[in-house]
């Protein structure tokens, strides 16, 4: 939908901002980054040397090795592996999340600022109700329920539901607040209140106007919201409530290594290095994705 | 903006650098003073209602009950505290206990039986709603008054007699039964201080108590301050001050350990040890305690007998206590070690050709043709490990996949009583040294059970034993009921007995250190 | 009139934050008659603001509507706690039937569930929490009482280390676009989202308490131990308000009549703080609301690490341990919290954008 709204104003604005994006050093090297880390994400299984659960009682604890790159966590199981097997579900947590928030999210929001008025305050009040009962108890009956429904064969699909579908619901809360005021804001502009007065029917002067003038501020939410969601994973597992062993992710091997930190470090460096890497790969291709696309920066590349 | 800039300077120039400071320490000696850490505030110091190990450790230094652990005697026997002596008639029926008469409550109050009776009385009332109330239900008609089926508390089976003694007539025989005493739920009490100051009358400034120390201070959340009972009926403590401070997180505890901060650590993280254990000021002891896994014997295909004992046989438990390199000895017999009727030789040892025989013959030559097997455990580093570790077992020496499931812990536990996974974790800590206590557990009409298992040779055994004078006769009766449990139907797999590990500033000396966990610091002396 | 005292009233709050901190930090006890005075002013000016602008029918509507939202909010949550599985005095030894009727019967639990939800209500209407399970016999407004202190104050330096941190640098950054100054800004603003806190902070303890010696690791007992815990708080914060700021900045300076003040030979700095800055605030107003609400009622990771007695560890622990009363009085308390903040912020809306009406 955005691509398509985006391109259809005029090709040479979506050209301009493209090549606006390819300008800015920071943005492309982060992206490249990012494309690096899915495909190592992908083909996990032929780019780590061991699987993440060949467990060697041999070598428990081991510090970085020729053998073990990044040294050996407490199960004596490659460190390196399971940060690549890690960014498997590290990534599809932060992706789909922030994709799925972000459709409820925009949505909910949309819907709510553009009726304004009663439909406005109720929804909003909902938002309220949500953002204010325990997370942790909706988090413990989320659980529950995917654990009982049993969709998926696969396992790791299985582990990764009932996370993706928490944090989600946890996300698009904020996200239906911000989009919520931008359309406020956004409704006041003349362009929108000519639309509205030629009679276009609000579903497509919201797609076709509001959506893509108010991208610039998700943008930047969407690349706070992805590492925030990594975190987030972190906290689950800390609490018991994320994934299930043996699989790995990095909000795992940083739950698992941050009290240990003083006596093995190798096991907190590694996870926090690919996360902070990560996450500054998505706020520098984040910033350059807004400015490229920002409207008012048009022309000034 | 210019009248906030010189507001600002204006505030600045108010400041001076003198610093206020706040002691951690309450003003108290650090020679005399013995910094422990209780790692959470104890849900409550009211000796008949609290169920916890924290609030244990308090009350043990503050109270003290009618007999105590005499942890030099090699067989755990008992020595006196309240009581000056006891002996049982009637076939360990009915129980006399003669009380010291030089004991003082710290406000001046001498101590009677009568406060024992009190004591009693308030654990069973129905509307104490007390959670150890079953302790004492080994008692005559205790179990009744606590049902609330007997109002009349007389006719429950405590009295005090002329002589001033405790005489305790119990339902049946219970050869253990003075040991249930040394438990803080036995304590005497004092009515009047509750009916005085209701439910605070555990805060510092009400609370009466006659054990080796005082409760002094007790900032919810941070600190708990001990100070020696001069009025302490035996040999006052060596140490004059307790500071048990509330630090939940491990790391951060044994930063403040090394700096000097705190004198005692407990409960060190197991992945940690292999480096903790180097230093001088780590010790460790055994704890009368079992890590088990257990199986649901009514869920394909655990309802087979044959699966149970293969992955029993399938389990190499040394593997597992090497892998947590803390001194906890693997287990195939259920009586932990230090304990009557401990038998190394029971139970199904690790043999990994064994194991696929079993499978074979319970027709699962094939491990691929085996359902969907769950393994579950409650959310902890260490069960975790070791939930991983048994998986990668029984993949390498099975072929067998299992799949795991963490839950939080109450919903483990919901899950334990409604919907029993095919393997689920378990540990059991002794409430009294005695076998009784732990093969109890895996009767058919324990609460503890959760294997849906039965076995009616195995409660008649259990229930035989309880009542049997001479050693030897109650150890082979245990043996075969361990026979039964670990060997032929094989409903639960013990795992290893545990250890409790801990790392004390070397100024401390004398730190208790026992199989039962019992922390009672009056003997601690401070170099 | 109401200009001028708008323009005292921020400056008047910032300076008040500031002698909080020399008072706590630097052990100076400000005389309070001046600490009054400035609080008189803030608040003063915020009354009168709402006075001049008829605000009172619009606070009475938001009241009435919070008072509906914590009904709803209170009926949610203690119906879901009733599905959530495993009971308030489930545990590794279970208990015997009978032990467990009498307990249920102390606790009302086994009342019909319509009988304990109107008493629970009865008792919210007064105040009256009820019993924690736990921590058995003390009454939840003690618990409450007794751990919000830590946290407040946990929360009001997190709060000031992160505006007097992010806003500045925020504006900087901004007006060095994609200059050297914005590039170091923002690397040390992701930097401090980059980690989660339980990371940062045992890092933090390793490294001034272990490793240097200069700061204590745990035990809140005064100004020097509130420095760590502050910093793990703050930071992420601090960042987020950083990088909030500098994006909103951008859009402002950009817009007409900003250059319309530039052109007019406004000195730069001028324009920045007063006109740009003043604009640019409601994006962080919004992310204030919940912040304020989040802060203030703790964070369970510092509180954790770090050993402070406050009130976050009760989010947490209430729920592992299904202690009922105490997860009601804890969400009812973070609920109104979060309402009061909320809507302090819609009238801040309007007080620094009079172009935004509430109605």
């Amino acid at each position: 939908m955005t691509t398509a709204a985006l391109s259809q104003p005029s090709k040479s604005l979506w050209q301009d901002s493209l090549a606006r994006l390819k300008k800015n050093k920071s943005a492309m090297y982060s992206l490249y980054f990012i494309v690096f880390v899915c495909i190592v994400a992908l083909f996990a299984k032929y780019i780590a040397p061991y699987s993440y659960e060949t467990q060697n009682m041999d070598a428990i604890l081991e510090g970085p090795s020729a053998k073990y790159w990044l040294g050996t966590d407490s199960l004596g199981r490659d460190q390196l592996s399971r940060l690549i097997f890690g960014a498997r579900m590290s990534m599809a947590v932060a992706v789909f999340t922030a994709i799925l928030s972000l459709v409820i999210g925009s949505i909910y929001g949309a819907v709510s600022g553009w009726f304004g008025g009663v439909t406005d305050r109720v929804m909003m009040r909902v938002v309220d109700i949500l953002y204010s009962i325990p997370t942790l108890v909706l988090l413990i009956l989320m659980k529950v329920i995917f654990d009982s429904l049993d969709i998926f064969e696969n396992p790791e699909l299985k582990a990764l539901t009932s996370i993706l579908v928490a944090l989600s619901l946890a996300g698009w809360v904020t996200l239906a607040r911000v989009v919520r005021g931008q359309v406020l804001q956004a409704k006041q502009m003349l362009y929108v209140e000519a639309a509205r007065s030629l009679g276009a029917k609000p579903i497509w002067i919201l797609a076709r106007h509001v959506i893509p003038n108010i991208m610039g501020p998700v943008i930047i939410l969407l690349t706070l919201q992805v590492p925030s969601n990594i975190l987030f994973e972190s906290f689950l597992s800390f609490l018991g409530l994320g994934l299930q062993p043996p699989f790995s992710s990095w909000g795992v091997l940083a739950n698992e290594g941050w009290s240990l930190m003083k006596s093995y470090p190798h096991l907190i460096i590694s996870p926090s290095v690919a996360m902070a890497l990560t996450l500054f790969a998505f706020s520098y291709f984040g910033d350059g994705l807004r400015d490229a696309f920002d409207p008012k920066m048009r022309g000034r590349v | 903006m210019k009248l906030g800039l010189m507001l600002m300077i204006v505030g600045a120039l108010f400041a001076s650098s003198c610093t206020k400071k706040q002691s951690t320490q309450y003003g108290l000696k650090n020679e005399e003073t013995l910094k422990i850490n209780i790692t959470t505030e104890p849900p409550s110091l009211d000796w008949s209602k609290s169920t916890d190990t924290t609030s244990a450790l308090i009350q043990d230094n503050i109270m003290e009950g009618m007999v105590e652990y005499n942890f030099e005697d090699p067989d755990l026997g008992l020595k006196p505290a309240l009581a000056k002596e006891w002996n049982s008639t009637n076939k360990a029926q009915t129980w006399t206990f003669t009380l010291r008469d030089n004991v003082k409550w710290n406000d001046g109050v001498p101590f009677t039986a009568q406060h024992i009776v009190d004591g009693w009385e308030r654990l069973l009332n129905p509307t104490t709603a007390s959670e150890y109330a079953y302790f004492l239900y080994g008692v005559k008609n205790a179990s009744k008054y606590s049902r609330g089926e007997i109002k009349d508390f007389s006719q429950v089976g405590v009295k005090v007699n002329k002589k001033g003694q405790l005489v305790v007539e119990l339902e049946g025989p219970q050869s253990y039964f003075p040991y249930l005493l040394t438990h803080h739920c036995t304590y005497p009490i004092r009515l009047d201080v509750i009916k005085k100051f209701g439910e605070k009358w555990t805060s510092p400034e009400n609370i009466v108590t006659l054990g080796a120390y005082n409760l002094k201070i007790w900032e919810h959340d941070k600190a708990i301050v001990l100070e020696r009972n001069d009025s302490y009926y035996s040999t006052p403590a060596k140490t004059k001050n307790i500071l048990a401070y509330m630090i939940p997180q491990v790391s951060t505890a044994i930063t403040l350990f090394e700096t000097g901060k705190i004198d005692v650590q407990a409960n060190l993280p197991s992945a940690e040890l292999k480096v903790l254990k180097k230093k001088k000021e780590y010790k460790e002891s055994g704890i009368l305690s079992l890590y088990y896994y257990g199986m649901n014997t009514k869920k394909p295909p655990f309802d087979n007998i044959n699966v149970r004992k293969a992955v029993a046989h399938a389990i190499d438990r040394k593997e597992i206590t090497t892998m947590l390199d803390g001194g906890q000895r693997p287990m195939t017999s259920w009586v932990p070690p230090g304990m009557f009727g401990f038998d190394s030789n029971k139970g199904a040892k690790f043999d990994p050709s064994k194991a696929k025989e079993f499978l074979a013959k319970a027709g699962f030559k094939d491990p691929s043709k085996l359902p969907k097997i769950d393994l579950a455990y409650n959310t902890n580093e260490d069960h975790k490990r070791i939930a991983e570790n048994v998986q990668a077992q029984l993949k390498r020496n099975l072929g067998i996949t299992v799949e795991i499931k963490n839950e939080e812990w109450k919903s483990y536990l919901g899950k334990l009583k409604s919907d029993t996974p095919h393997i689920y974790r378990m540990g059991w800590v002794a409430d009294f040294p005695d076998p009784d206590n732990f093969l109890n557990l895996m009767t058919s009409y324990s609460d503890n059970n959760h294997t849906n298992w039965g076995n009616n040779a195995f409660d008649d055994l259990i229930k035989r034993a309880v009542s049997v004078d001479k050693k030897d006769d109650r150890r082979e009766l245990y043996a075969k009921a361990q026979q039964i449990l670990t060997e032929d139907e094989v409903p639960v797999i013990p795992i290893y007995s545990g250890v409790s590990h801990i790392l004390v500033n070397e100024r401390v000396k004398n730190y208790p250190m026992n199989v039962m966990g019992r922390r009672k610091f009056k003997g601690v002396v401070l170099k | 009139m109401i200009d001028k005292l708008k323009g005292l009233a921020f400056p008047a709050l910032v300076f008040w934050l500031l002698c909080l901190v020399i008072n706590s930090f630097m052990g100076y006890e400000m005389p309070s008659i001046i600490g009054k005075l400035t609080l008189a002013l803030v608040f003063g000016s915020l009354i009168f603001y709402i006075f001049k602008m008829r605000l009172f029918s619009y606070i009475t509507q938001r009241v009435l509507e919070s008072a509906f939202t914590l009904f709803a909010i209170a009926t949610l949550t203690f119906l879901l706690l009733r599905v959530l599985p495993g009971g308030p005095f489930d545990q590794e030894k279970t208990l015997p039937p009978e032990v467990m009727a009498n307990i249920a019967k102390k606790y009302n639990l086994d009342a019909p569930m319509y009988v304990q939800y109107f008493d629970y209500m009865k008792g919210v209407v007064t105040f009256d929490f009820g019993e924690s399970y736990k921590y058995i016999g003390r009454p939840i407004t003690d618990i409450l009482v007794e751990s919000i202190p830590a946290s407040i104050e946990l929360g009001i330096y997190s709060l000031i280390l992160a505006f007097l941190m992010g806003i500045p640098s925020g504006v900087i950054a901004a007006s060095k676009h994609n200059k050297f100054g914005d590039r170091i800004l923002m690397f040390f603003a992701i930097s401090g989202v980059a980690l989660p806190v339980f990371v940062v902070a045992p890092a933090l303890i390793l490294l001034f308490c272990y490793k240097l010696g200069w700061l204590p690791a745990a035990l809140w007992s005064g100004p020097q131990y509130y420095i760590l815990p502050v910093l793990a708080l703050g930071t992420r914060p601090a960042a987020t308000i950083a990088r909030l700021t500098r994006a909103s900045v951008l859009e402002v300076i950009a817009s007409d009549y900003i250059r319309t003040a530039r052109s007019k030979g406004l000195s730069n700095s001028v324009v920045l703080f007063k006109h740009v800055l003043k604009n640019s605030l409601i994006p962080v107003l919004t992310y204030s609301g919940p912040l304020v609400a989040g802060l203030l009622s703790g964070s369970f990771v510092v509180e954790l690490i770090f050993a402070i007695p406050g009130m976050a560890k009760h989010f947490v622990q209430s729920v592992s341990n299904r202690d009922y009363p105490l997860i009601m009085g804890v969400t009812l308390l973070y609920s109104a919290l979060l309402i009061i903040s909320n809507l302090i912020v819609d009238i801040l809306y309007s007080y620094f954008d009079p172009r935004i009406q509430l109605s």
